[in-house]
Order: structure tokens, then C-alpha cells, then sequence
């Protein structure tokens, strides 16, 4: 009965896969190729994978954000250690949700509404705050590097490093450190991230065919 | 005082609670923390539901223009799928949310392949040879970065007679050339992090002086 649903499982993601990969990349030039897709509508069976897929996702989202409430319920119901924090979350949570039906619901009416300034005021402020405390984070991370081991790619970081930071001073003079700068960000550091970028796409079409041709099964276990 | 000032006093009083960790972990830091965690979850749930599911349920289900029982149960599918992958967590039952895995690292895979190939190794391969045209040094430069880059994160190797396992000389020099590159793309990417954000604390600084000065 296992090995009946593995076998069940490998054949909905190779067929499926193909179908969404046909609907998303045969046009209307492809010869034979893309009279079956016309015949068979198959680009319209792939919209219909694809809108599934998001609402499922969503649906996910949701079912994720539920465990989280539950989670924290269950602490604040047990008296757990940091009860107290769990409880100013679910009411965050809830008032956030509560506010905005109530002025779905004409209840509540004003503008800009409540849940806007909420938003923009606390939720916002937070993110930028945290944001800015990364600044620390980052520099004493660069502080620290050098201190375990000089070794040429670490003395390469940070002397890369030092010239994007020094470079955005508003020095005067000729602004040699500028010119440096811009021929770092336009030759080696626009190879590194081409070079990386095309790694990741290139791991991404090996992972992605492997999975579609059903040598990667990972997603049964 | 109207809500839009409250809002800014509390925008004041929750960035003071999150620069509070500047002098360690404490409990001002944490409340905002749960706070911000809770708001993020309503926000996140409202606009899950108001963007995606009722347009979703509206268009199917709750549709009187729906094709058919076909139509309305398609709209029932994505519940079905995430209630399936609830069952995961269940030893007897788990097996069945494997359907649901399935069919979403179906799409997920078919999505990411098209994407790689489409929006990513096409065009960086074609402005990469137009760069070539426009600037023959730099652009060449720029292909060898890229290239070196490449033959860096591959980790095929011959076995040598004594059992070690070495990639060759010639793959060598080049991945240490990839080596640098990317040590460098990372040395910009992390100066670039580093104003980004001293950017987003010197704006926070100014917004605390200007509640503090009324300005």
C-alpha cells in the first residue's frame, strides 16, 4: 500500500510538472508541439495548477499563522516561562484582525483608518528600527573577521569592503576612491553576482529536471 | 490628540524599545519583538484573506457564474490540499499529505525550471555577450569573472593513486581567480548592507530629535 502511494506521488509530480512546464513555455511557433497544447488546452490546465497552487499556499499561510496563535495560547494557558510575551503577541494578532473587521463592517469609520495607521506608525516603525540595529550586527561582524586568521580571501573582503565604505564619504579631491568604486561595481563584483546568480539558476534547472524526470524523490519521504 | 499622533508617539516609543538592545537583551526589546510578531501575523492574515482566498471563493464557490459543480469544486481543491497537508503530522494518516506535497513541488519545480531558464540564464547570458560588444575589455574581464566564478562552486575531482581526492591544477587556478571574484561581490554586497542600514538608523535618529524637538 506504501510503495502503491510513492508510485501515486511520483507520477502526480511528473505528470502535473510537465503539464504546468508545457503550459508555461510552448508558444504558438512550435510546430506539432504546440498544436497538442492548443488541442488538448493545456495551457489553461496549467493557469488552473498554477492559481491552485497559490491559494494552496495561501491556504498554508493561514494554517501557519492559526499554529502560531495556538501556540502561544497554549503558553499563556499553561503559565508557561514568557507567558506574558505570548499574550501581547495573540492580542496584537487579534486586535489587528478585529480592528479591520470592524471597519470592514462600517463600525468603525475615520481616515486615514485605524489599521493604516497602525500600520504605518507602530508596524512600520518596528521594521525600521530593526533594520537599523542590523548596522551593529554588521559592523562588529566585519570587526570580528580579521580577528581569527589572516588568510588572502578575508584580506580581500574587507579591502573591498573599506573602498565601497570610504568611497561613499563625501571626500574632497579627485575622487580616485570613486573611480575605484565604480570599476569594482561595474567589472568583478557585477561578475561575482552574474557568476553566482547563474549558479543558482543553473542548480535550479539540474534540481528541477531531476525532480520532473523522477530521479529526486525527496518529497516523499 | 487624534489617533494619526498616537500612532507617531507610538512609533516613537516602540523604536526606543528596539534600540534598547544596543545595551543588551532586556525586556523593553522583547515586548516590541512580540508586538511586532503579532501585528505581522494580522497584517500577514488580512491581507492572505483579502487578497487571495475571498477573491478565490467568490470567483468559485460563492460564484452564481461558476461552471457547474465543476467550477465549485474546484474552489474547494486548495482547502482540501492544505487541510491534507495537515495530516503530515500524523503517523497513520501522513501519507495522504504526501498528495498535497506532491502536487504543490510539482508546480513549484515547473515554476522555478521556467524561471531559471527564462528570467535569469538567458538574459545574463545575453548581456553578457552584448557587454562584450560594447566594451571589449571590460566585458571580457567580465566573462572571465563569471566563468572563474562558475568553475569555482564545482566540486568534481579525479582520485589520485595515493586515494586523495584533488581537483586539477589548471581547475584550481581558475577557482581560486572565482574565488576572489566572489569574495569581493560579497565585500561590496556587505558594504552595501552596511549603508542600507546606516542609512535606515540615521532616518529613525531623525525621526526620535524631530518627536523629541516637536519638529
Amino acid at each position: 500500500m506504501r510503495r502503491l502511494g510513492a508510485v501515486i506521488t511520483s507520477a502526480l509530480v511528473i505528470g502535473i510538472g510537465l503539464l504546468t512546464v508545457a503550459g508555461l513555455v510552448v508558444g504558438g511557433d512550435l510546430g506539432w508541439l504546440s498544436a497538442i497544447v492548443e488541442a488538448f488546452r493545456i495551457r489553461d490546465i496549467s493557469g488552473i495548477f498554477l492559481q491552485l497552487a497559490a491559494i494552496t499556499a495561501a491556504t498554508t499561510i493561514l494554517i501557519g499563522i492559526l499554529n502560531l496563535l495556538a501556540v502561544h495560547l497554549r503558553r499563556v494557558g499553561r503559565r508557561e516561562k514568557g507567558w506574558a510575551y505570548s499574550l501581547l503577541l495573540v492580542i496584537s494578532a487579534l486586535g489587528v484582525i478585529i480592528l479591520a473587521v470592524l471597519e470592514r463592517a462600517g463600525v468603525l469609520a475615520g481616515e486615514p483608518p485605524l489599521t493604516t495607521i497602525l500600520f504605518e506608525s507602530v508596524q512600520v516603525s518596528i521594521e525600521s528600527a530593526l533594520a537599523g540595529l542590523v548596522l551593529f550586527a554588521l559592523v562588529y561582524g566585519a570587526y570580528r573577521l580579521m580577528r581569527r586568521g589572516v588568510t588572502w580571501p578575508k584580506l580581500l573582503f574587507v579591502l573591498a569592503l573599506l573602498v565601497m565604505l570610504l568611497a561613499a564619504l563625501p571626500l574632497p579631491g579627485p575622487g580616485l576612491l570613486a573611480s575605484v568604486r565604480d570599476w569594482l561595481m561595474a567589472v568583478p563584483v557585477s561578475a561575482g553576482a552574474r557568476g553566482i546568480l547563474l549558479g543558482i539558476a543553473l542548480a535550479t534547472v539540474v534540481t528541477g529536471v531531476r525532480v520532473l524526470i523522477g530521479l529526486d524523490r525527496s518529497y516523499r519521504e | 490628540m487624534n489617533a494619526e499622533q498616537i500612532g507617531l508617539w507610538a512609533g516613537f516609543v516602540f523604536t526606543l524599545m528596539i534600540f534598547s538592545y544596543i545595551l543588551g537583551d532586556n525586556v523593553l526589546y522583547r515586548l516590541a519583538v512580540y508586538v511586532f510578531a503579532g501585528l505581522a501575523a494580522g497584517y500577514i492574515t488580512l491581507v492572505t484573506v483579502e487578497g487571495v482566498l475571498l477573491p478565490w471563493l467568490r470567483g468559485t464557490l460563492l460564484s452564481p457564474d461558476a461552471v457547474g459543480v465543476g467550477g465549485q469544486i474546484l474552489g474547494i481543491v486548495p482547502f482540501v490540499l492544505g487541510l491534507l497537508l495537515l495530516l503530515k503530522g500524523s503517523p497513520r494518516l501522513g501519507p495522504l499529505g504526501n498528495i498535497a506535497i506532491a502536487f504543490i513541488v510539482a508546480v513549484g519545480t515547473a515554476v522555478a525550471l521556467v524561471g531559471a531558464i527564462t528570467g535569469t540564464l538567458l538574459p545574463l547570458a545575453a548581456a553578457t555577450g552584448s557587454g562584450v560588444r560594447i566594451d571589449l575589455v571590460n566585458g571580457f574581464l567580465i566573462f572571465i569573472g563569471i566563468s572563474s566564478t562558475l568553475v569555482y562552486f564545482q566540486y568534481l575531482a579525479r582520485r589520485q593513486p595515493g586515494g586523495e581526492v584533488r581537483r586539477g591544477l589548471v581547475v584550481r587556478a581558475i577557482g581560486a581567480l572565482g574565488q576572489g571574484v566572489v569574495v569581493v561581490t560579497l565585500g561590496a554586497i556587505y558594504a552595501g548592507a552596511i549603508l542600507t542600514s546606516l542609512t535606515i538608523f540615521s532616518e529613525r535618529i531623525g525621526f526620535i530629535l524631530a518627536r523629541i524637538t516637536g519638529g
